[in-house]
């Protein structure tokens, strides 16, 4: 047995050696290195706290930005051609932007974005119970503010603004507001 | 470890405490205001913002506070170390 005992202290000997060896050769520490001190946390706090700070006021002045970007004037529809409780679909701005144009019973044309707030697909209107639909996730908003009273979405449409010259109708703006 | 030298610890312990409840606060305002961009609402970033902005100044004024209240410490320290 002490012959056993010798030969594994000689072994625990051999595995210190070892590791000295592989120190040397490798002198990283990484407990000093993972060490974080208050001084190093304040300071990356500190410089944290300015990054949000200044997300923040990129967030606060985005709609002012978005807002002075001129829209482009577009012809959507004639007047003539929906009646009430009918609706077109049509692009504002641009081509990649679907948005559709309803003509409530009482006559007012209104439009919004197509492009549901929820997770982006499209709504469509029910002549029926006179209401914008999102099939994906039962979403509807209401065709006269097109604000949203069941299903999933919790913001508004974004309203397209129109112009009406006679009997053509013109997307003017997007109201984000 | 003398009394002000632990008055020094406790002190950069709480203020570390205090600045991370204001990140905490700022990241809540942010969310906020990202919500409330998405939801075409203008005004409530603005507050955001300007909140935020307090925030960081207050956070900028506790971490210099601090750091001059470590720097004393340790003039005084080595000064005495000297004597």
């Amino acid at each position: 047995m002490p012959q056993k005992n010798e030969t594994q202290n000689d072994c625990l000997e051999c595995t210190k050696k070892k590791e000295v060896r592989w120190r040397e050769d490798f002198p990283v520490n990484w407990d000093s290195d993972n060490y974080v001190t208050r001084r190093e946390m304040v300071k990356f706090l500190a410089l944290g706290s300015l990054t949000i700070a200044g997300a923040n006021a990129v967030v606060a002045a985005l709609p002012h930005i978005l807002k002075a970007q001129e829209m482009p004037t577009k012809k959507i529809a004639l007047a003539s051609s929906i009646a009430a409780g009918e609706s077109k679909l049509f692009s504002y701005p641009t081509e990649e932007d679907p948005c559709i144009l309803v003509r409530q019973n009482s006559g007012d044309l209104v439009a919004y974005s197509q492009v549901c707030t929820h997770l982006s697909c499209a709504v469509v209107h029910k002549e029926k119970e006179n209401v914008l639909f999102c099939p994906c996730h039962d979403g509807y908003f209401s065709v006269d503010q097109g604000r949203p009273f069941a299903g999933p979405p919790t913001r508004s449409l974004p309203r397209i603004k129109l112009e009406q010259q006679g009997n053509e109708v013109f997307a003017v703006g997007v109201d984000i507001s | 470890m003398s009394t002000r030298q632990s008055q020094g610890t406790t002190l950069f312990t709480a203020l570390l405490a205090l600045i991370g409840i204001g990140v905490v606060v700022q990241l809540w305002l942010l969310a906020a205001s990202v919500d409330a961009l998405l939801g075409h609402e203008a005004e409530t970033p603005l507050y955001a913002a300007i909140a935020s902005g307090v925030l960081f100044l207050i956070n900028g004024l506790l971490v210099l506070y601090v750091f001059g209240f470590d720097k004393k410490l340790r003039k005084q320290k080595s000064s005495s170390e000297r004597n």
